[in-house]
């Protein structure tokens, strides 16, 4: 009691001093200020000893300064009433007013922050030193200057753990996983903002971010148990300060380019495609008895599609309050006109974040809407680049609708016309996003509170879509225009009452919570689908009522609900031992009602063995470890999946005069036993930090295991199977690795600050059973086994060119049998795996590892006055890439474009890497051989910033607070020898990792970036 | 102090939301679940009607098995711009995995036999008021089942046999060849007792006894089971049959869609327009807009019109000016198959000459289009709703002179007969009379006789994806495969022991245990 009346009497006169301090600085520009010297000593608030290189400052003036000597004391002249402040690494920066003193002794408080900093695990937050499970947290400064525009993107490289790809299509977000592939289905973690649970398409605005905690062990995710076995990304945005009203501006403007091949023009190319030609009349290819009579065109199709994309992106905010209210709101604006042509987002973005206290009652709320419109891309540029002859003219007028494409006797070819495909079919992408909850508490004895939430997620998204007349291929049939509109529109709704007992009775620190959520999911699809829109001259009208032909449609319902009960308690002794239980009680609508429950709990331990008393090492200042165990759940799988269902679609025609019947039929088969997915994770980790906390280091291991994987593992086809695999509880998986976190930072004399941090991560992925009963699980280009990593490259291996007849003949078998016998010199010689003297499906063998050997991170910063720099970079090590680009450029089979520089076999100039090239022939150009395997380690400095911020006294003079500059390079610098256009990108299935089928590259960018605060 | 414990602990007990736990009980509304169908004698027909409905997909009769079909055998040619498409006709197997004419005719068969597995085995639990109406329908899916085995066994030979409806975990037993034959030829015998001899005009597509013995009798003959085919023969030809079944007297109302399901037909896939939507919407298995219409004209119209996909073979033109007619003109059956550079010298008497509206492009040279199923469109439509005759008349009568000749010690008199309808139809002498063949020795002998129908068989039914049934039936050795070669350079890639039948999808092979690739594949 007598504690909190001194905080009052002392708060009273400060409010006081600020106001004076305020009249005193406008009147100091108009009045002349006499200077006076200013001494004292430093001490340490804890100790009473004295501090040695204190920096004492004039706030208003930096010229005016001084470190402190052996003995902590200082002598400092300055202007009456100046504001000096002191600083030392390790302490809380104290700022104080000299009025008219002489003396000035200072206690600095030992910065508590750094260690204090407060870590929201869910439902609650918890101290960072209390944590016993593994978390990285990603703050609000670290997102200030990145080019993305959406959360999983700006994350990039920023942790351990943590990997991060996104496609670099506009409005798109990236997508991520933790801790490497624990499920078969989707890996993409769980997203909680601000307490509302939602998929990974958030479109939460970055810049209202205040920080982001992944958390990706067991116990610190047990709390969101069911749905967390792919761990839990939990952000939190900004809210109101108190104090007056801060305004902050900031607006962004990134200018992109996309990688382009390196492919060959028109006159290079038909170079090439001769040679094809003639080898193929050589090799007697069916049909082929002269070259091609080419077009005459010479079309760049990147240089058609491509081109510099711009993103704009405000954000304006207002925040600030008292402790019965506090607010932030905020307006984001993002305009994106995409690098590709015919792409663009436009998005505005609203958020009302409010919260307030009363006695026993406290309030919050969190609004966040976003309404937005995209233009879809419509096929795969980087693919069609490669298919493409570069000899078709984007525009011909003898097709219809007007666009080149291929021809049998002037491009005998099957690529599309990008630019036509773009021109004769919009697409409109419309969306609309709201999220919001509510939550009331009421707190009593500041011990116990009960709080309930209740959060709101809606969607609501159209595609319309316009098909013009015209082609964009050889051989597309006569399309009748048509107008599709498409929608989408879900609500979610999650119920949430909780109750937390938090108190500390003496050494002992209880904090438990005990609740129960209710979550329902619906969705509910539209579309329809009308011919021939009415056009006025040239341009077609979009009404649907326009459009005269025939009019189909269809929709479809969805429904899930989730209930959990949930309690955990953290429990610590004297700072020095901790214990944290977390159980979990889950039911889902998406399991059959006899396995639909399930329960799931963990427990963790930590011991801060800097905190005994026998532990007396200097230069170590908090050492903690901890250890966790715990199991995880998921049933991440569609809304009926259980359920088995009729198709109602099948049309059949019978009679004269003819007419149709509707088929009935069961198409998608279903598993109805399906139980819950089950991960078990064990993890150590520690932490450290040393030499006044300026280093820090924090190392995990972790051993998990995934069981009962809920998969839609593909079937047989003969089982005649249709829309989809069935979901099945499929295998186990196991899943162990170390994390290490390092960071350094420190302060050279008062003007020089830095910081290094790098993060190392490594994985070993294991499959321990597969569905089905299966020991062994193939796709086109890979093969899991039990005991192996899953997807491992299992392809047909080159062993070089055949050079000559006489190879071929020589190409024998054990039992002398030749094994390629109706190979031509040039032909690829491949390896007889199993012997048996024929190269069939027998002879594919393991060639490649998808799982780069570890995964490091690395961040520099430094700042010198009102300068900062900042390197973030990262890579992936050792590890085997598919290149799907190289693989459909291939060798000339079918008339495609080809990369600048290739040396095929000829035989006046014989290579033994690549066969010569051929039309119409594809057996060198198969996709499953490991010719197109390459190392795929990359070490890429994603981002490089440097900003500036004004100085404060000419801040003051314009009564701005704040004032910053930055510029970051993204992307710009990548360390590779793999030859495809980007060595990140996205899987493309859990089977097939680390092939790029002619993936999406990321954009090369400048951010330039302008902010103030009022 | 203890009160407001007391208040607070009845406040937060009144204020705990109620979680039954019967909210989880949400089922799929969106349709009928499996467990309430197959109830009643509706639900049987409509799961029927699903089997029927496979017809129009790309790997079955939309598209893709006549571009495998003819391209394999020597009256097809692929010089398709799409590589892999053009190389499967050319037994150039690189991809066991290639989509468009090997897993997808895979798949899209074993999609027709799940969908009628389930209709027969539900039908049996469900009572009929009609029990003759029961065994039609239970006629009718065991037909098209057979049908669809039987096109399984002559693509690949060694495939998995499922009878009962799947489920997920199956890894069913592969059968040979002989054990499949056998199977449909089960399927058919209980069809052809439980199917109607006739059926409504508004019944039409639904298979009828003709049709399951004219089914029957090609599954017996690829089985070299002489007597049985013949006695389905006698049925067909002879007996009962001959009240409902005649050659035309118009060889080209076989192929138009003016004459559909005519007396010489004895089934037809029924193909129509009236879903009449975009690109493409054949393979969506759960649009109920999708195409009920064929693409066959598309796929085989010339370089630059249609896809091209498949094309003729040049020989079949000269072996049809090899005779003339009775009234010394040209054979009709090569103007009605076949486009190609002399036709209109050829054929002086037609002025319907055009392609698809437009005239003969001499860049076309010596090539050889698919005329046949061609309609009058102009310009070429994506669809169209021409019936494709599965089982004709006509081949019933060469197979029937066939399997007699294969029975007997030289040819009987019937067989030679069955031969003669099928000539005189295009005014072609009897053979006897034939100037250009030595009528008298080709009828004296077993082996000339046998040899000449396969002359006989391929003008009169080219191009309708019965010769690759033939070819199989035939056998392949060096001497024939040297004969072929001349007709069709395809056959320079064709390996003995390897290429009579098509590689299984690798994915499935890989996946099944109980499956094992095809020989030397």
């Amino acid at each position: 009691m007598e504690n909190k009346t001194n905080q009052k009497q002392t708060k009273l006169p400060k409010a006081w001093q600020y106001l004076l301090v305020a009249l005193l600085f406008l009147s100091g520009t108009l009045n002349a200020v006499a200077q006076q010297t200013v001494s004292g000593t430093v001490t340490d608030g804890k100790t009473g000893k004295p501090l040695i290189g204190v920096v004492v400052v004039n706030t208003a003036n930096h010229s005016q300064s001084t470190t402190t000597s052996v003995d902590g004391k200082y002598t400092i002249s300055v202007p009456e009433n100046s504001i000096i402040a002191f600083s030392f690494l390790g302490y809380q920066k104290e700022e104080v007013n000299v009025f008219n003193r002489t003396s000035l002794d200072v206690a600095l408080k030992v910065d508590e922050q750094i260690m204090e900093e407060v870590v929201v695990i869910g439902y609650g937050s918890i101290r960072k030193k209390d944590l016993t499970g593994a978390v990285s947290v990603v703050k609000a400064d670290d997102l200030r200057d990145r080019a993305s525009t959406d959360v999983i993107s700006s994350i990039r490289g920023l942790t351990s753990g943590v990997k991060v790809t996104s496609s670099g299509l506009p409005g798109q977000t990236g997508y991520m996983t933790i801790r490497g592939l624990g499920s078969l289905t989707s890996n993409s973690p769980l997203f909680v903002i601000d307490g509302m649970i939602g998929g990974s398409d958030m479109h939460v605005n970055v810049q209202d971010i205040e920080s982001i905690q992944i958390l990706k062990d067991a116990s610190s995710a047990a709390i969101y148990g069911s749905r967390a076995a792919n761990g839990v990304v939990i952000i939190t945005t900004k809210q109101g300060k108190e104090g007056p009203m801060k305004i902050e501006f900031s607006s962004q403007l990134t200018v992109s380019k996309l990688p382009r091949y390196d492919l060959m023009d028109a006159e290079t190319w038909k170079i090439y495609d001769d040679r094809a030609y003639d080898e193929a009349i050589y090799s007697r290819v069916a049909g082929i008895t002269q070259r091609q009579n080419h077009y005459e065109g010479n079309t760049d199709w990147q240089e058609e599609m491509l081109r510099t994309g711009i993103l704009q992106n405000y954000n304006l905010s207002f925040s600030g309050g008292q402790e019965a209210g506090r607010y932030f709101v905020s307006l984001n604006r993002m305009v994106d006109k995409g690098a590709l042509y015919g792409t663009g987002y436009d998005r505005y973005g609203f958020r009302v974040n409010t919260s307030g206290k009363k006695g026993i009652f406290s309030y919050g709320e969190n609004l966040f809407f976003t309404t937005s419109n995209r233009k879809n891309l419509n096929g795969n540029p980087w693919s069609d680049f490669i298919a493409i002859s570069p000899t078709i003219p984007v525009h011909d007028e003898s097709n219809p609708g007007g666009y080149g494409y291929g021809d049998p006797d002037r491009a005998n070819n099957y690529g599309r016309n990008l630019v036509a495909m773009q021109e004769l079919q919009e697409q409109d992408n419309p969306e609309k996003n709201l999220r919001g909850n509510i939550w009331g508490q009421i707190s009593l004895f500041d011990m116990f509170h009960a709080k309930l939430n209740i959060a709101y997620v809606s969607y609501q998204g159209v595609t319309n879509t316009l098909r013009k007349k015209g082609n964009w291929t050889m051989g597309q049939g006569s399309d009748e225009p048509y107008l599709t509109f498409n929608s989408y529109q879900s609500d979610d709704i999650l119920i949430e009452q909780t109750y937390n007992f938090k108190h500390k009775f003496g050494k002992h620190d209880v904090d438990a919570i005990a609740g129960i959520t209710y979550n329902t999911f619906k969705g509910q699809s539209n579309w329809t689908t009308k011919l021939n829109p009415l056009t006025l001259g040239d341009k077609y009208i979009e009404a649907l009522n326009a459009a005269t032909g025939n009019t189909t449609g269809g929709g479809a319902y969805d429904q899930a609900a989730l209930i959990s009960y949930l309690g955990r308690i953290n429990y610590s002794y004297n700072d020095k031992y901790l214990l944290q239980l977390t159980g979990r009680r889950d039911g889902t609508s998406r399991l059959p009602k006899k396995n639909r429950w399930d329960n799931f709990a963990s427990v963790s331990l930590g011991w801060r063995i800097s905190h005994e008393s026998f532990f007396q090492v200097p230069f170590i200042n908090d050492l903690k470890i901890r250890a966790n165990y715990g199991t995880l759940g998921s049933s991440n799988i569609g809304y009926y999946d259980y359920q088995a269902v009729i198709n109602t679609a099948p049309r059949a025609v019978f009679g004269s005069p003819e007419y149709k019947l509707v088929g009935m039929t069961q198409s998608r088969l279903t598993n109805i036993d399906l139980v819950w997915e089950k991960t078990t994770q064990a993890n150590i980790g520690l932490d450290a930090a040393f030499l006044n906390n300026r280093l820090r280091v924090s190392m995990e291991y972790f051993d998990s295991k995934s069981k009962d994987l809920l998969v839609y593992l593909p079937i047989l086809m003969t089982s005649g199977n249709e829309g989809g695999n069935p979901a099945v509880n499929a295998g186990s998986l196991s899943n162990k690795g170390i994390e290490v976190e390092i960071g350094w930072r420190d302060k050279i004399g008062k003007d020089f600050s830095y910081s290094a941090s790098l993060n190392f991560s490594k994985i070993h992925n294991k499959i321990l059973d597969l569905g089905y009963g299966r020991s062994v699980y193939y796709e086109s280009l890979s093969k899991a086994e039990i005991g192996q990593p899953l997807g491992m490259f299992y392809l047909y291996k080159m062993l070089g060119i055949f050079q000559s007849e006489e190879e071929i003949r020589n190409y024998k078998n054990a039992e002398g049998k030749i094994i390629q016998p109706d190979a031509l010199p040039g032909d690829i010689k491949y390896d007889d795996y199993n012997g048996d003297g024929i190269i069939s499906s027998e002879d594919r063998q393991i060639v490649g590892n998808p799982w780069p050997a570890f995964e490091a991170g690395l961040s520099l910063s430094a700042s010198y006055k009102n300068v900062d720099i900042g390197i973030n970079a990262y890579g992936r090590f050792n590890y085997d890439v598919w290149n799907g680009s190289a693989a459909a450029a291939a060798d000339f089979a079918n008339n495609q474009n080809n990369f600048n520089g290739i040396v095929p076999w000829t035989q006046e100039h014989p290579v033994n890497d690549r066969p010569r090239i051929v039309f119409g022939d594809s057996r060198n150009s198969r996709g499953d051989q490991d010719r197109w395997l390459e190392d795929g380690t990359f070490f890429r400095f994603s981002e490089i910033t440097l900003g500036y911020s004004l100085p404060k006294p000419i801040c003051n003079k314009i009564r701005i607070d704040a004032v910053r500059l930055g510029i970051t390079l993204q992307n710009l610098i990548t360390l590779t020898n793999y030859s495809g256009l980007d060595p990140e990108f996205l899987d493309s299935g859990i089977f097939t990792l680390s092939s790029d089928g002619c993936s999406f590259p990321n954009p090369k960018s400048v951010l330039f970036s302008l902010s103030f605060k009022f | 102090m203890k009160k407001i414990y007391y208040i607070l602990i009845a406040l937060s007990v009144l204020i705990t939301p109620s979680c039954d736990e019967s909210l989880l009980d949400i089922n799929n509304e969106n349709t009928i679940s499996s467990g309430n169908f197959w109830q009643t004698e509706q639900d049987i027909e409509d799961g029927l009607v699903a089997v029927y409905n496979m017809f129009y997909r790309q790997g079955t009769w939309t598209r893709n098995i006549y571009t495998q079909m003819q391209g394999m055998a020597d009256d097809g040619v692929s010089y398709a711009g799409w590589t892999e498409l053009q190389e499967y006709s050319k037994f150039i197997f690189t991809n066991y995995n290639f989509s468009e004419v090997n897993t997808k005719i895979w798949q899209e068969h074993y999609v027709a036999v799940f969908r009628a597995n389930q209709v027969l085995d539900h039908i049996e639990n469900v009572t009929f008021a009609d029990d003759k109406h029961k065994q039609d329908l239970i006629g009718q899916a065991k037909f098209l089942r057979a049908f669809y085995y039987f096109y399984l066994t002559v693509l690949w030979d060694n495939v998995p046999l499922i009878l009962k409806t799947s489920s997920a975990a199956d890894q069913p037993e592969q059968k040979t060849a002989d054990k499949l034959f056998s199977q449909i030829e089960e399927d058919l015998k209980d069809a052809v007792l439980k199917l109607p001899s006739t059926r409504d005009a508004n019944e039409y597509g639904r298979p009828t006894k003709g049709a399951a013995y004219g089914l029957l009798a090609k599954t017996y003959m690829q089985h070299h089971k002489w007597p049985e085919a013949i006695a389905c023969f006698e049925w067909l030809i002879d007996g009962e049959g001959k009240n409902y079944y005649d050659l035309t007297a118009d060889y080209g109302d076989n192929f138009r869609n003016t004459t559909e399901n005519n007396k010489e037909s004895l089934y037809e896939i029924q193909f129509s327009l009236m879903n009449r939507v975009g690109f493409d919407q054949t393979d969506n298995y759960q649009d109920p807009n999708a195409q009920l219409g064929t693409q066959i004209e598309m796929n085989q119209a010339p370089a630059g019109i249609g896809w091209n996909n498949i094309e003729a073979c040049r020989w079949m033109v000269d072996y049809y000016k090899r005779e003339k007619t009775t009234d010394g003109k040209n054979d009709i059956r090569l103007f009605y198959n076949l486009w190609y550079n002399d036709a209109a010298n050829d054929f002086p008497e037609r002025t319907d000459h055009l392609i698809y509206g437009g005239a003969w492009n001499s860049d076309w040279g010596n090539r050889v289009f698919i005329k046949k199923y061609s309609t009058d469109a102009s310009p070429i439509y994506y669809w169209n709703d021409n019936n494709f005759r599965v089982l004709r008349y006509s081949d019933m009568l060469l197979l029937y002179a066939e399997a007699l000749n294969e029975n007997s010690a030289t040819p009987p008199a019937k067989a030679i007969e069955c031969l003669n309808r099928v000539r005189q139809r295009v005014k072609l002498p009897t053979i006897q009379k034939s100037t250009y063949y030595n009528g008298t020795q080709i009828t004296a002998n077993k082996e000339t006789f046998r040899e000449h129908l396969k002359i006989e068989r391929g003008l009169e039914l080219t191009l309708e994806c019965v010769r690759w049934i033939d070819l199989k039936r035939w056998g392949f050795d060096q001497q024939k495969l040297n004969e072929l070669k001349n007709r069709d350079a395809d056959f320079n890639n064709f390996i003995l022991g390897k290429s009579h039948c098509m590689p299984i999808p690798q994915i499935d092979v890989d996946n099944n245990p109980n499956l094992k690739q095809n020989e030397n594949y």
